[in-house]
């Protein structure tokens, strides 16, 4: 565990439609966040675009998330672009820290059962002014996920990093 | 950790302003207001002091915690002269002088951020 405040974290959290990001110094200093829609060529421009954030913001450590964990299903090229991520951050020396879903929903909602609404809405009330406005409305049965939610996957693998409590 | 040389991006977000928007607050004229706001939230250009200014007003967070980087590096820059100036002799030593120039160059080892 990394106890020491004074890191800068890059969650990245690649999904369908493309990748949500988030940039952290400490627990309360979110830098920057955002979503990416890739529409070809997913894994190709989406590895461009963590390069990009690598580059950029200089992380010293890169936060992702466990595809590989007993209770998380992914796709795979997911697992692909996770695999070339990985390789990614220890070309760049970065260091890497996998957390699983139930790990996030255990740590913010205080139960490894909820929703993804539910997740986004306590992180929405923790960041009310960075996030609140990026808050999509509750998904009806009919409908698609909205692409906004990436960045809350990529925001409470961000919190989740930080030692509960510091 | 490296700061990063600003943050202008981060606290225009927080304000939910655009480039543009922040341009015109800058007094940036012509199309392309929000051009020289993005060219500064990327790093390829030093604003001006007028400019930096400006961005305190904008935003209400002190310069150097705006420009935290390019802060962190003048300040390394300032107390390693500090240091080198210290070693230097001089025919009438003066000790609020060497107090002064002792307590620049200690600056930069105790400041956390730049652990």
């Amino acid at each position: 565990m990394i106890k020491n405040k004074n890191v800068r974290i890059l969650a990245v959290a690649p999904l369908s439609r493309g990748l949500g990001y988030a940039v952290m110094e400490g627990l309360d200093g979110l830098v920057a966040h955002g979503n990416k829609v890739i529409i070809r060529d997913k894994n190709v421009r989406a590895l461009a675009w963590v390069e990009k954030f690598i580059h950029f913001y200089q992380p010293d450590v890169l936060v992702l998330p466990d595809v590989n964990a007993p209770d998380t299903r992914r796709a795979p090229r997911i697992k692909t672009l996770h695999r070339k991520i990985v390789a990614l951050a220890k070309k760049s020396q970065l260091k890497v820290r996998l957390i699983s879903v139930t790990q996030v929903r255990a740590q913010l909602l205080g139960s490894v059962k909820g929703t993804k609404q539910a997740l986004a809405e306590a992180l929405a009330a923790k960041f009310p002014v960075e996030l609140a406005s990026r808050l999509p409305p509750k998904r009806r049965p009919w409908m698609s996920e909205d692409p906004r939610m990436d960045i809350f996957d990529a925001m409470g693998l961000a919190v989740v990093f930080w030692p509960k409590g510091k | 950790m490296k700061p990063l040389p600003n943050y202008l991006q981060t606290q225009r977000k927080r304000l939910s302003l655009s480039q543009e928007e922040v341009g015109f607050l800058l007094g940036i004229t012509g199309m392309h207001k929000g051009d020289k706001v993005c060219r500064d939230e990327k790093f390829t250009r030093a604003p001006s002091l007028q400019d930096a200014l400006a961005y305190q007003v904008i935003y209400g967070r002190p310069v150097r915690e705006l420009f935290a980087g390019f802060y962190q590096q003048a300040e390394q820059d300032v107390a390693a002269r500090a240091k080198l100036m210290n070693f230097r002799k001089v025919r009438k030593p003066d000790l609020r002088k060497q107090q002064a120039l002792i307590h620049l160059a200690q600056k930069a080892s105790v400041n956390p951020s730049n652990q």
